[in-house]
């Protein structure tokens, strides 16, 4: 019943006014198709500039452009849109941290720059850089493609992030959720954590289901939220069977705040 | 135990674990194409199976063997009766 609620909330579009959807269409696609031309057509040019004048490394001056980016998204998308962001104020900037977050559309990615941390090392699978116009920047920013890298490699890159005092964040559902509902957690952004010794930091979206949800094209006005549970400390997961206690920790901690968050429960 | 018995508690130990629908879960079914395993959730597979036998199979050469259900079964099966 809780999913025939959900996936009607994700995909009731009854309640929309069609000429406020055409418009809204009209301009956010049309205004993210400029944004990211120009974006794609400046970039080398200020990352050469920034390159020279600031001490930044290349990867993490990439990272910085693409939450630019997600902040520019952002504003276009304010007149439909509102974001709301919730207890992001436990993220201490600068300290390394793994995140964790549900998945329920595309446009989750372009969301991570509600985050008050612009160094963000995304760990996703192989698919999205097939996306050329996305790729290479993805590359230069050494995001992690897990689908296609061993394990080692995937933690050693972790290490590197968190010793450069980024974050890594992970989709441990793997795939946008089809109705709302949390789906099975993966195992790897959990052993990350624990095997870098870093705090997990569970992040939980809402509303961009709405926006986008998969198989759609229409965007819809939405609130989206934005809410950070606390840091856990992994520490006291060095187990054999910790990572599997931490998976399952988390996805209860996360099913809850998201049940929240819809006023599911108070 | 018997070999029922074994298979009913690899399935429902699996299936728990890696929140898979028992109408999946056929003696056939690939644990990677079919139950959607990846290379991490192989580890976690021995760990969850050592957990609900109580022994030590991690390292045994014959898991990376295993492709599908049907072979978790025989193996883990095999190893109850030497164990027994």
């Amino acid at each position: 019943m809780q999913a025939v609620t959900d996936s009607h909330r994700s995909t009731d579009n009854s309640r929309d006014c069609w000429p406020l959807l055409l418009l809204m269409n009209l301009w956010c696609y049309s205004l993210l198709l400029l944004w990211t031309l120009c974006g794609i057509l400046v970039f080398p040019f200020a990352f050469a500039v920034c390159l020279l004048f600031t001490r930044r490394s290349a990867d993490r001056l990439v990272r910085w452009f693409i939450w630019l980016y997600g902040r520019g998204w952002m504003l276009l998308m304010r007149p439909f849109v509102q974001f709301r962001r919730e207890q992001l104020e436990q993220i201490e900037v600068g300290k390394p941290y793994l995140f964790v977050i549900n998945h329920l559309s595309f446009f989750d990615t372009y969301c991570m720059a509600m985050l008050p941390v612009h160094d963000v090392t995304f760990a996703v699978r192989s698919w999205p850089f097939r996306m050329f116009w996305y790729s290479g920047f993805m590359r230069l920013a050494r995001y992690l493609d897990v689908e296609g890298s061993s394990w080692d490699e995937t933690l050693s890159n972790c290490r590197c992030a968190f010793v450069a005092g980024g974050t890594v964040l992970f989709f441990p559902e793997g795939h946008r959720s089809r109705d709302g509902q949390l789906q099975r957690f993966y195992s790897g952004g959990f052993k990350a954590a624990i095997s870098t010794g870093v705090p997990l930091v569970p992040l939980c979206i809402d509303g961009t289901d709405r926006l986008l949800p998969p198989g759609r094209k229409l965007l819809r006005p939405c609130r989206i939220t934005l809410r950070a549970l606390p840091p856990i400390d992994t520490s006291a997961f060095d187990s054999a069977d910790g990572h599997l206690r931490l998976r399952k920790l988390v996805k209860e901690q996360m099913g809850v705040a998201l049940a929240e968050i819809r006023g599911e429960i108070n | 135990m018997t070999e029922q018995d074994v298979i009913e508690l690899i399935d429902a130990s699996l299936a728990e674990e890696f929140e898979l629908d028992r109408a999946d879960m056929t003696p056939e079914a690939n644990i990677y194409a079919d139950l959607g395993l990846d290379s991490l959730d192989t580890v976690d597979m021995v760990i969850v199976l050592e957990g609900a036998f109580d022994f030590k199979i991690r390292e045994e050469e014959a898991i990376r063997a295993i492709r599908t259900l049907g072979d978790i079964h025989r193996f883990v099966y095999a190893k109850v009766v030497e164990n027994s």
